[in-house]
């Protein structure tokens, strides 16, 4: 592992093979006004932004929302439309090679082929990046160890559990010591204590200078990102640290309601009906309001006026799943007007 | 294109075929089975088929000639009208599927030594049965004046019965032997187009296609990675469907090896290429399947495998000219049965080839607009 984080540190200082020319970059992406239309559909439109490196960036937004195309332009599986996209100082569309020997991409379906083993799987995806015979050797240990996998290396893959899949699927993804790591959703249909144990991975391949590009509709796990961007409809939306975005993108207070006893549904609808209240939602087993004044004092005796006396409001900082809500709404309703 | 990296394709795929449980049986028992089972249905002998003898002649030799054809077992002699003219409603009804007329004044033709000729006519609405019927009454009646002629201690080569056939309902008429060919042609583009329209549909289906266009493996290194290991196998599937075809049904190789294996190869290539391009453009694997269907049964009633090209409506004969098969069947009825050389086939082998090219032309294109949507 030393070797690899020595390499990272390498390229991040700027040393490089001389017979690569590429562009000097602190950014491992950055993309310019980047557009793909598939036919009068546009999947994703004009958008910007930066990814540093050494970065656990995250991409979020619902689906259908553009992610997977921003994705596979950033990859070089498909071309953009128009604008542009740098990744690791090379250019998408004039360099997609290049991109591709130096990225790894690990996607929700785990593709790793069913019917190899996991020794197989590991030898295939090294092969291709051309990784030397002893430096596999010792990234196969690593990955064995990393996805607990060891002593079961001649198993078919598809015998395997989903958590041992997704920690095998990103030891293929990694067999080559990327410098930038793509994970496409990689954590859904995963339990919540082998999302944990994934998150730690990440984080290890972080902190040896990988830089990472993830999505996710998980919210908890958006907070675990060092930045975020939010896409809707093809549009970013916000971006930020998750400090940035809880505390700058949400500038109305936000309360949470428990009904304690009142009809959280006949709650829900009046708060919507309150003109004073901008948005309010479910969140578990209590509400969330988000309001335009910021007493809770005055939300509770308006609740009272409305016939639920018991109902009690609770300033709070919004959660990443607020911002989320709330941006959500506020695009549908602009593109409602 | 680096040849290490399609080594490592085609090392995965053999892996992947080594697990494949139901690879074997699909790429070698499938289409002995449906070659045997189809052999049977399009060249089975025929037997005992309900005949009327119209005997116009009453002469001894026209009796023994109709016990040789009663006798030899093909054909059952159900009706002796005394007019040709009764024929036409027992065929009509389906009471007789042959008939055989020997005119007044046989005998006498014979004995002064002038040709005689027996009117054969069958029921050409079961092309199976009369080709056959037509086939063996001949063979019965020449044997039948071989043996007269030896008999009588005169040359062969002296006059003698002459029979001529005539087809009702379906003039055109073809032999049992030209059927086996057009069959093998027929069970290997529906193994080797089918089995090559899953392939890479499935790996899309599984995620790992996509996943592949993430790495250094190019859309040419894949296509040939994928290919390759199935062109292996069409051509021992090749070398299977021959053998059954000359040692089980025994057809007669009267052609050269290299014409045949020229043709076929061209013809499973062109297979192959109609399965790629299935397995680029579908979604799923049932719409390749689903594709492969609508592409194969066009391919059975056009190519002349089943229907004769020469009896279609003439509007409808351009479009067999899109239909590989029908290429493939020619080349190989007349190069297995007749012993005919590229330089006589140059045309269908020549459809076949720009056929392949314009189909792999078209998969690369597609594949090469990427993973698109």
């Amino acid at each position: 592992m030393a070797l690899w984080a020595d390499r990272m540190r390498a390229i991040a200082g700027g040393s490089r093979p001389a017979d690569e020319p590429r562009a000097i970059s602190d950014f491992a992406i950055e993309t310019h006004a980047l557009t793909k239309r598939f036919g009068d559909f546009t999947a994703v439109d004009g958008i910007d932004f930066a990814v540093a490196r050494g970065e656990i960036f995250g991409f979020l937004g619902p689906n259908g929302s553009g992610k997977t195309t921003t994705i596979r332009m950033l990859t070089g599986t498909i071309m953009p439309t128009d604008g542009t996209a740098d990744v690791l100082g090379y250019d998408v569309r004039r360099d997609p090679e290049a991109i591709r020997r130096r990225i790894g991409y690990m996607s929700q379906k785990f593709a790793l082929f069913e019917d190899l083993t996991v020794d197989e799987n590991l030898r295939f995806y090294a092969g291709v990046y051309d990784v030397e015979p002893e430096r596999f050797a010792e990234r196969r240990r690593y990955v064995l160890e990393m996805a607990d996998l060891v002593g079961r290396e001649h198993e078919l893959t598809a015998n395997l559990s989903v958590g041992w899949k997704q920690r095998l699927a990103l030891g293929a993804a990694t067999i080559h010591e990327p410098e930038l790591l793509f994970l496409d959703e990689p954590t859904s249909g995963v339990d919540p204590v082998a999302r944990r144990h994934f998150w730690d991975l990440l984080y290890d391949l972080a902190e040896q200078g990988v830089t990472l590009f993830v999505t996710t509709h998980y919210m908890d796990e958006a907070t675990h990102c060092h930045r975020l961007a939010f896409i809707y409809a093809g549009r970013l939306i916000a971006e930020g640290t998750p400090f940035e975005i809880r505390t700058q993108v949400m500038t109305q207070q936000i309360f949470e309601v428990r009904p304690d006893g009142a009809d959280v549904d006949a709650l829900l609808e009046a708060l919507e009906r309150d003109p004073d209240i901008v948005e309010a939602y479910l969140s578990g087993a209590t509400l969330h309001a988000v309001a335009a004044e910021d007493d809770a004092r005055a939300l509770e005796r308006r609740m009272a006026d409305a016939g639920f006396a018991t109902a009690r409001a609770v300033g709070i900082e919004p959660t990443i799943e607020d911002v989320f809500v709330h941006l959500v709404t506020r695009e549908k309703e602009a593109a409602g007007d | 294109m680096k040849p290490k990296r399609v080594g490592l394709l085609l090392w995965k795929e053999f892996r992947q075929f080594r697990r494949d449980k139901l690879l074997l049986p699909l790429v070698f028992m499938l289409p002995i089975m449906q070659l045997i089972m189809f052999g049977y249905v399009v060249g089975s002998d025929v037997r005992n088929v309900p005949t009327a003898v119209v005997d116009l002649d009453h002469s001894t030799v026209s009796r023994s000639l109709a016990d040789a054809i009663s006798g030899a077992g093909y054909f059952e002699i159900v009706e002796r009208p005394s007019d040709e003219r009764a024929l036409q409603p027992l065929m009509d009804g389906g009471e007789i599927q042959a008939a055989i007329v020997i005119p007044e004044g046989t005998a006498t033709r014979l004995s002064q030594g002038q040709r005689a000729e027996i009117g054969i006519v069958v029921d050409g609405s079961d092309s199976r049965i009369a080709s056959a019927a037509s086939g063996y009454s001949a063979q019965i009646i020449g044997e039948y004046d071989r043996k007269r002629l030896e008999a009588e201690g005169l040359d062969i080569q002296a006059p003698g019965i002459d029979s001529s056939v005539r087809v009702l309902y379906n003039p055109s008429l073809r032999a049992v032997n030209t059927m086996i060919p057009g069959l093998m042609a027929t069970v290997l583009l529906i193994s080797t187009s089918s089995i090559m329209a899953q392939a890479v549909v499935r790996e899309r289906e599984s995620g790992t296609l996509e996943q592949m266009f993430t790495t250094p493996i190019t859309r040419g290194e894949y296509v040939l990675g994928k290919v390759t290991p199935y062109v292996i196998i069409a051509a021992l599937q090749l070398g299977v469907v021959a053998s059954v075809g000359t040692l089980w049904f025994r057809v007669p190789f009267n052609g050269s090896v290299w014409t045949v294996t020229l043709g076929l190869g061209l013809f499973v290539f062109t297979s192959l290429g109609i399965g790629l391009l299935t397995s680029l453009v579908s979604r799923t694997r049932q719409q390749a399947q689903q594709t492969v269907m609508f592409i194969l049964i066009p391919s059975f009633v056009l190519s002349g495998f089943m229907f004769p090209i020469e009896a279609m409506p003439a509007p409808i004969v351009p479009l067999t000219y899109f239909i590989p098969l029908r290429y493939a069947i020619e080349v190989l009825r007349a190069s297995w049965l007749k012993g005919s050389g590229v330089a006589e086939l140059w045309v269908p082998l020549t459809a076949m080839t720009i056929i392949s090219a314009i189909v792999f032309s078209i998969a690369l294109a597609t594949f090469s607009k990427r993973l698109a949507d």
